[in-house]
Parts: structure tokens; C-alpha cells; sequence
């Protein structure tokens, strides 16, 4: 039988008992236990022990306040804590440097990353009436398909071209008494894309961005008003509501705006009602002057393609999900078998930025699904660069090793230790905490411009301090509060010793830490790679047209009717290649309607969706669209004023043999098949190719005339251009877009998140290899005898870097296998948001596994080699 | 001297003490205390009792030797003070006046056979 009572017992007592009693207890206990009556009845003595030991929990619960320090000696310590601490951090300057640079990169990452974040989630959410907003959104089911969006065009509805538009405002208002107030909101759009419109005063004109807006509007939403009545400004026919901005532009100040005449688009006479304050970033909604809604009813006056938002103000006590079910029953009567089933949904306000995309028609993805990718990110970096701090401050802590020792020695407790090493990670914490905001404060501006956002750090707030410091005591606590552990409970008697080894529970965990953190560089670095891979392979996809060198300005004004003056005119002057028109950008196809199309052949009942384009004779040159079938468009052949081309999809949809002379009947037109184009890409690469048709139409009232400019000519065209145009459409001021920005913009999400992943990847490896580096530093510190007595037996540098680079590149090879699957995975999934992707191919991963195999290498061989180099003798003469 | 100064377990305590004097800690008393009740008495029990009285002032300590019994862990030795003394006196005195006051049929008689 032991003699001694159960470990874990005198660990309660340890536990619950205060320090200065606790000497005489155990004593106590130990003796009672070994005078038990019957030595061999273990069982029971443990149990009287056990009892006796509960005993105590009851005694010193409110024994424990008896302690009396005197509090100097708190100062005294604390003092003393700190020397400590600052002679640790200057004796190894390059540890202290690795463990606190690490931190700090760790700490700028994750604090840039929650800016972003936290600035995407506050968007739209500024709204006083905020828990009240909805908008709404519509499911439409069509021959088992199910699709969703935000807006609305009520002629799906009710299946004619209403020629006195309804909108939602004025359908569902009288229907339902739940809602408080609702507004349609629809961008002055003429066709799918917005586009600038000009208001004029006099001399002065001006191209501006704005919409339309019901007359609740300004009740709704937080939007400031500076001047004027804001809450009925939209009630009435031609009244406009102005932008502080724009009133600049016209006015000397935003008082003499009102009650002004403005001139709109050259066709119709604004009154402006009142100025509001400029719209910032914390909006989703962007404009720069508000129109009545009453305009659009009037239909004479502002122009939109019958598709809007709605968006809905619930009175105080409705419950939305009670109102969403009544809300969806509303179109049943108007179910329509060609135009599917309707179904109208509501979403709250506050997160139709995030979440815009829909799926099995419902708004749950988006820029949410960036959002938690980051946020996952941030938190990834943290850990990566508190595992660093953990297995760096680990690894030193055999060096600290005797300082524990003494310390126990001289009578400082468990609980103490554990205080001064928490306290010291949490004191570099700081420090790092402190050279990160400096940090994020002097990228900040480069980081706004590229994000296009105006962030700040939160000084200005409780909650931001809050934040910094919660992260500081956080970060603090999970780098040290390993070591602290390590560190406290080491033992007097054998550290005094002279600890020389790890025990293996210690090594492993250790060698487990650095493997998750190489893991998770190594995710890091294949997500970057496959981004930045699909990234380059959209901008440089062969999109089947030629976007290089194009202009395009909007058809407008006096351009409707002078459209081949305009041509021919610039055409004679320098830089100009081509000119040509279309309905709509080559990389921006709006409508697809399922209208009366009938083709020759056609089954019955058939409903197909096409893209109709309207196009100028030109065009298929300009672009350099290719005809796999059949001819292009020529001028020379009258009846090509009637054609027809279609592209390969439509052509596959449309399930023709020989389509070359096949009769289409198309809305108001009748012609022929002509040619079949080569599929090119109608959209950005997320959405797959559609089925187009193309005729010819020169006298459209509406599209973009192209300007392609000779190479290298582009300032000259640009000239040539704006002299055209101020001579020809001089109510008009010119806006014109290059092509190949247009389209790069499709793309603005994926080049931030591409520029955002490499940048925080690098930081990534970089921090975990300032930890492997760490180590390396450690190890080869530890073994440096060994080293020496390697050598002068005749060990080459060659083979002591071999040996000792070993261990590292097991545990980043390790590290890569448990990585590579978890990032397939991952990879796959991104990609899947993309129509045309990337395959993922064997060699990202390899690249991958050398990279890291490399840089791990060269971290330890480097350091290794250092130790190698010296001279055996400086390092074994001392013994 | 108000009577709830001390407690009947703490009374027993205090007078062990001063039986075992010079050796008196903890266990000592405890043990003394279970020979001479019958019961159980656990030296936590023993160890507050021997805190509230020292703190009362009835009581005075100092750390003793180490024994190998004890891991190597000294004792805290106890003895009674002055004040200890004279309560305990007082105590003796107030039931020695009561006893001695009883009338002979006073008390049921507990040999019964």
C-alpha cells in the first residue's frame, strides 16, 4: 500500500485552500491519513480522507479574505514583474522581436479584415425605422424552375405591356393594413443599366446619377434633409429632390435650390423641392437626386424598363413573418401558366447588400459568403500568430526555466507565476496591439482607396476600445496562457537542477501547434493561388469579342435622329477606326424575354428566353465576331434590314437542323435566319452564355454607339470625339466609357477579394515562418553542443543541416497533407459561384507543397547553417 | 462575558487544547476529541474551530517542528492564552455553581434498574 493519500486530492486542497494555511493543512491531512486505524483498508481511508478534505471547502470558503498582503508588497511585485519582463525582452532581443512582429502582423490582419467586415455589415443599417424595413422580393416558378430577384415588372404579372404602369405602392398599399408606408424605387433606366442623366440650368448642364422615388420615401429613410419640406417633396408630378452636391453644382448654396426650375434630359421641367445631404458610403442606395413617382405614372416624362425595387415600412406592431404568409398568397389569382408562378417574399432591409443573390429563389447569398470567408480568415491569421507567440515562449522557456525555480524557491505561489507569465504575454500583446494600430493606421488610406470605402479606427467609440482591448486580453490569453501553465508548474527541485529536455507531451503538442498553424498558411496559400488563377483566367479570357480599344457613349439627345451625321462626321476625323451601334454592350446583355417568339419548326407550346440585340451593319467586324454559319449582316443586301442571326446556344436550344433560311417571327418582326455567330460571353463568367438574337436596327431611339479607337490613339479618338459631340449634341455634356474598364468592373468583387487574399496569404506564411524561424533559432541554440561535437568528429555542414532540417520538413509535410483536402474542398466550392472556372489542377497543390517545403527549408537550414559555421571550439569549451 | 462567545464544540476544543498542552495541533486534538466523544470529528472541523478561537483571542500559535508523518510539513502548534483561561474558568465556574446549587430529586434519576 502507498502511504501517501491520492494525488488529485491534495490538488482539491491545493485548489480551494488559501496559501498561508496551506503548509499546516496538508500536514495535517498527510498525518491523519497515515495514523488511520487499519493500514490495509485503503479504500476506506481514502474515502475518510476524501471526506476530510470537503471538509475544508466548507472551511476556508469564507476563510479566504483572511489573507492579508500588505498591499505594498503588491507594487513591490508588480514592479519587480515588469524588470522581469523588460530584461527577458531585451536579453533575447531576436526571440522578443519574432514573438512581437509575429503578433503584430497577426494583429494588423485580423484588425484590417474586421474593418472591411464590419464596414459591409453596417451598410444600409443607418435607418432610424431599421427594424421596420423590409423590401420585397419576388420567387417566380417556371416549368420547375425556381428563380428570384428584387424586381418586379408587373407586366409578368398580369401578361400585357401596360401602357400605365401600376406599381406594388399602389397595389398592395390599399390591400394591406399592416403596411406603414411603401415606396418603388427604380434607377433611370432606359435599359437594364443605369446611366447618367443630364440636368440643365441655363448654360450649365450637368450629367448626374439618381432615380425615381415614391412619395413615402423620405419618410421611410434616414436620409438628411437640409432644406426644404422632404417628406412630401415626392407627392407631387414633376417635382425633384436634390443632393447638396448638386446643388452645388448649379446653385451657390442649397437655399436658393429651392422652388428652382431645372431642365431634365432636355425634355421636361423639375421643380427642385428641397436638398438632401450627400448619400455616403454607409448606403447602398446611390444617388444624386430623387424624381417623383408621380413622373413615371404620368409617362410622358421619365423613361424605366417596368422593373423596380419595392421597399416596405411595417407599422410598429405587425409581426412580418405572419405578414410574409399573407403577403405570398396575393398573386394566386393572377397565376398565368406562361409567365410561371409568382410568389412575393419580403427580406429585411438591412441585409439586401449582403445578401442579393438568390437561390431556390430566396436572397440568402452574396457578399455575405466574402464576409464570412474573411471574417474566417482574421480569425485563422489571430491564431496563426498566437500559436507563434505560444510555441516561441514555449520553446524559451527552458531558458526561464531556473527563474521558476528560484521564484518557488523564495515562496511565490502557483497562482502567481501563472499571473506574472499571462501578465507578460498580455504586456507584448499590448505592445504589438499598439504597433498594429500604427500599422493599420498608416495603410489604412491605401486600403480605403482600394476597397473604395472610407474606414477608421473606432477611437471615437466605447465599442471600438472595447473591441481593441477585449482583442488584446483574448490574443493575450490564448498565446500565454499555455506557457503560463508550462511555465508554473514546473519543479522546483528538479529545475534547479538544470532542466535540459521537454517532456514528450510538451514536444508533441508543441510539434501538433506547429502543424495546424503551417495547415491553416497552407490553406491560405492554395486559396490564393486558385484565386488568383481564376482571377487572371476571367480578365484574360477570349470572351469571343474584341473589347480592346472601345468607347461607347450613350445614344441621347440629338444623337436619335442624327445618328449617321454623327457617324460619318467622326469618321473623318483622326484616331477614329470604326463607328457602329448596338442596343446594348456586348458585356452586358440586359433583357431576356420569353416573348412571342416563333420560329419555323417550332413544337407547339414551346417557351424559349432569348437576348434580342439590335445591332448596326458594322458590328460583327467591330467586334470581331466570328460566323461559324452562314454570313454576317451587309448593307448591300436589302432584305438584311429583315434578318436574323442567332447564336450557337440559341441554336442548340432551339433544336434546329439547318437554321440558314429558317423564318423567324420576333415581337414586331418577320425575316430569316441568315447566320449563326460563335457563342461569346453575354455576361461576366458567373452566369453562363444565353441565347441571342441579333437583327439590325440603325434608327433605334436608345442603345450605345461604339467608337473604336485606332491602337495607340486613344487621346486623339478621345479629341475627335468630344468635338462630334459638342457640335452635334450640344444640350448634351459627353459621357463616354471605355469598354475594357467596363467589363473589368464586372469583376470589382473578385480583384478586391484576389488582391486581398494575396496580401493576406503572404502575411500568413510570413508569420508562420517567423515561427518555424523561431524554432529553428531554438533548437539549433539547444543543440549546439551537439553540433560542435558532430563537427570535430567529422560531420560536414551539408549533413548537420540535413539532419536537423528533417524534423521541420516532417511537420510542414504533414502539415500540407492534412491541408490539401480541406482546400479541394473548399476551392471547389468557391469556384462552383463561377459558370466558367478553372479546373483545379494537380500542380497548384504541388506548387504548393514545394513552396512551403522551400520556405520551411530554407527558414531552418539558414539558422542551422549559422550554428554549423562555428567553430566548434567557442562552443565547447565552456562545461 | 456573553455566553456566545463560545461555541459547546469550540469549548471542547479550547480544553483539549489545554489538556494536550505542549503539543496541541490539529490532529492531536481532533483525535483527543474522538477518544473521548465517540464520534467522528474530522481535523477541518478541528482546524476551523482552532482559527475562530485563535482569532477570538482565546487562543496563541506558532508553526512546530516537521515530522516525516507529515511529508515534511510543520505543524502549527496551539496554547491557550490568558483570556482563553479565564473564559474557560468562568465557564467551569458558572456550571460548578449550578451543579452544586441542584437539589438532590432535581435531575431524573439515570440509574433505573
Amino acid at each position: 500500500m502507498k502511504n501517501t493519500p491520492p494525488k488529485w486530492m491534495d490538488r482539491i486542497i491545493e485548489w480551494i485552500c488559501p496559501d498561508h494555511l496551506l503548509e499546516e493543512v496538508i500536514g495535517d491531512l498527510h498525518e491523519r491519513y497515515l495514523s488511520s486505524e487499519n493500514p490495509k483498508a485503503q479504500f476506506r481511508a481514502n474515502g475518510r480522507y476524501f471526506r476530510e478534505v470537503l471538509y475544508y471547502a466548507r472551511v476556508t470558503a469564507f476563510r479566504r479574505k483572511n489573507k492579508s498582503k500588505p498591499s505594498t508588497y503588491f507594487y513591490t511585485m508588480l514592479n519587480h514583474y515588469l524588470l522581469t519582463a523588460r530584461r527577458n525582452l531585451f536579453r533575447n532581443k531576436a526571440f522578443s522581436f519574432i514573438n512581437v512582429m509575429g503578433l503584430a502582423l497577426g494583429i494588423t490582419s485580423f484588425l484590417l479584415i474586421m474593418l472591411w467586415v464590419n464596414d459591409e455589415r453596417s451598410i444600409d443599417n443607418f435607418h432610424e425605422n431599421q427594424k421596420n424595413l423590409y423590401s420585397l422580393y419576388v420567387t417566380k416558378e417556371l416549368q420547375g424552375e425556381v428563380t428570384g430577384n428584387y424586381y418586379i415588372s408587373e407586366y409578368e404579372f398580369y401578361n400585357d405591356f401596360a401602357n400605365n404602369p401600376r406599381t406594388f405602392a399602389d397595389e398592395l398599399k390599399p390591400v394591406f393594413p399592416e403596411i406603414k408606408y411603401i415606396s418603388s424605387y427604380a434607377t433611370t433606366y432606359e435599359l437594364p443599366w443605369g446611366y447618367p442623366t443630364t440636368f440643365r440650368i441655363g448654360d450649365v448642364s450637368h450629367k448626374l446619377k439618381g432615380a425615381i422615388a415614391g412619395g413615402d420615401f423620405f419618410k421611410m429613410f434616414s436620409y438628411d434633409i437640409i432644406i426644404g419640406d422632404g417628406e412630401n417633396a415626392l407627392t407631387e408630378i414633376n417635382s425633384v429632390v436634390i443632393s447638396e452636391y448638386m446643388a452645388s453644382l448649379y446653385f451657390d448654396s442649397p437655399q436658393e435650390a429651392i422652388g428652382q426650375t431645372i431642365r431634365y434630359e432636355n425634355t421636361r421641367d423639375l421643380i427642385i423641392k428641397a436638398v438632401f445631404k450627400n448619400v455616403d458610403a454607409k448606403s447602398s442606395l446611390k444617388f444624386d437626386y430623387l424624381i417623383s413617382w408621380e413622373n413615371l405614372k404620368d409617362n410622358t416624362g421619365v423613361t424605366s424598363d417596368n422593373k423596380w425595387p419595392t421597399f416596405i415600412q411595417l407599422k410598429e406592431n405587425v409581426n412580418p413573418i405572419e405578414f410574409e404568409k399573407k403577403l405570398a398568397k396575393y398573386h394566386e389569382p393572377f397565376y398565368n401558366e406562361n409567365f410561371g408562378k409568382l410568389t412575393l417574399g419580403i427580406q429585411p432591409y438591412g441585409d439586401r447588400y449582403l445578401k442579393s443573390g438568390f437561390e431556390n429563389g430566396k436572397p440568402v447569398k452574396g457578399r455575405i459568403e466574402y464576409v464570412r470567408i474573411f471574417s474566417g480568415v482574421a480569425v485563422f491569421i489571430l491564431i496563426i500568430a498566437c500559436i507563434n507567440f505560444t510555441n516561441l515562449t514555449t520553446a524559451r522557456s527552458l531558458k526561464r526555466a531556473k527563474e521558476v525555480g528560484v521564484r518557488k524557491v523564495i515562496g511565490s505561489t502557483k497562482s502567481y507565476l501563472m499571473g506574472q507569465f499571462l501578465g507578460e504575454s498580455i504586456f507584448l500583446t499590448t505592445i504589438a496591439t499598439g504597433l498594429s494600430l500604427v500599422a493599420v493606421n498608416l495603410v489604412l488610406p491605401a486600403f480605403n482607396a482600394f476597397t473604395d470605402k472610407a474606414m477608421y479606427l473606432p477611437f471615437d467609440s466605447l465599442k471600438g476600445w472595447l473591441f481593441i482591448f477585449g482583442l488584446i486580453l483574448t490574443a493575450g490569453f490564448l498565446s500565454g496562457c499555455y506557457p503560463a501553465l508550462f511555465l508554473s508548474s514546473l519543479k522546483p527541485s528538479k529545475v534547479l537542477k538544470g532542466l535540459t529536455r521537454f517532456t514528450r507531451s510538451a514536444q508533441l503538442l508543441r510539434k501538433g501547434l506547429a502543424v495546424f498553424q503551417f495547415s491553416l498558411s497552407i490553406l491560405l496559400l492554395i486559396a490564393t493561388l486558385v484565386v488568383s488563377k481564376q482571377t487572371s483566367y476571367i480578365k484574360n479570357a477570349n470572351l469571343g469579342y474584341d473589347k480592346e480599344n472601345v468607347i461607347y457613349v450613350r445614344v441621347e439627345g440629338d444623337l436619335v435622329e442624327k445618328y449617321k451625321i454623327f457617324k460619318q462626321a467622326l469618321l473623318t476625323k483622326p484616331g477614329i477606326a470604326m463607328v457602329d451601334r448596338s442596343s446594348e454592350a456586348p458585356h452586358d446583355m440586359g433583357f431576356e424575354i420569353a416573348g412571342p417568339f416563333i420560329w419555323e419548326g417550332m413544337e407547339e407550346g414551346r417557351q424559349m428566353s432569348f437576348k434580342p440585340t439590335s445591332v448596326g451593319y458594322d458590328f460583327l467586324k467591330m467586334m470581331n465576331l466570328e460566323v461559324v454559319d452562314g454570313r454576317g449582316f451587309d448593307k448591300n443586301v436589302p432584305t438584311d434590314s429583315a434578318a436574323f442571326m442567332i447564336n450557337e446556344t440559341a441554336l442548340a436550344e432551339m433544336g434546329l437542323e439547318s437554321p440558314l433560311g429558317k423564318r423567324i417571327s420576333a415581337w414586331d418582326k418577320q425575316g430569316r435566319i441568315i447566320g449563326i455567330l460563335k457563342d461569346y460571353h453575354t455576361h461576366s463568367l458567373h452566369e453562363p452564355i444565353k441565347p441571342l438574337i441579333v437583327d439590325v436596327k440603325e434608327d433605334l431611339t436608345f442603345g450605345i454607339i461604339m467608337i473604336k479607337s485606332l491602337p495607340g490613339q486613344t487621346t486623339t479618338a478621345l479629341r475627335s470625339l468630344e468635338e462630334v459631340s459638342a457640335e452635334i449634341n450640344p444640350n448634351y455634356p459627353l459621357n463616354y466609357q471605355f469598354m475594357d474598364l467596363e467589363y473589368a468592373a464586372l469583376y470589382k468583387n473578385e480583384q478586391v477579394i484576389s488582391s486581398l487574399s494575396n496580401v493576406f496569404a503572404v502575411l500568413a506564411i510570413l508569420i508562420s515562418c517567423l515561427g518555424l524561424l523561431g524554432l529553428a533559432m531554438f533548437s539549433a541554440e539547444q543543440r549546439i553542443k551537439e553540433i560542435g561535437i558532430r563537427k570535430v568528429l567529422g560531420a560536414s555542414v551539408s549533413s548537420i543541416i540535413g539532419l536537423f532540417s528533417k524534423d521541420f520538413i516532417q511537420l510542414v509535410g504533414l502539415s500540407f497533407i492534412i491541408a490539401m483536402p480541406i482546400s479541394l474542398y473548399l476551392m471547389q466550392e468557391w469556384l462552383a459561384s463561377f459558370a466558367y472556372r478553372i479546373a483545379l489542377s494537380w500542380w497548384i497543390f504541388a506548387l504548393t507543397g514545394v513552396l512551403a517545403l522551400l520556405i520551411a527549408f530554407g527558414t531552418v537550414a539558414y539558422q542551422t547553417f549559422k550554428a554549423a559555421k562555428t567553430n566548434p571550439i567557442d562552443n565547447l569549451r565552456v562545461e | 462575558m456573553r455566553r456566545s462567545d463560545l461555541g459547546e464544540f469550540e469549548e471542547l476544543v479550547l480544553l483539549s487544547v489545554a489538556v494536550l498542552t505542549p503539543s496541541a495541533y490539529s490532529v492531536a486534538v481532533a483525535e483527543h476529541l474522538e477518544l473521548q466523544t465517540g464520534k467522528t470529528i474530522t481535523t477541518g472541523a478541528v482546524h476551523s474551530a482552532l482559527q475562530r478561537l485563535e482569532k477570538k483571542g482565546y487562543l496563541e500559535s506558532a508553526m512546530g517542528e516537521a515530522s516525516k508523518a507529515r511529508g515534511g510539513r510543520r505543524k502549527r502548534l496551539f496554547t491557550v492564552t490568558m483570556l482563553g483561561s479565564k473564559m474557560l474558568h468562568s465557564v467551569k465556574d458558572i456550571r460548578d455553581n449550578l451543579w452544586s446549587s441542584m437539589g438532590p430529586q432535581s435531575l431524573p434519576n439515570l440509574s433505573t434498574n
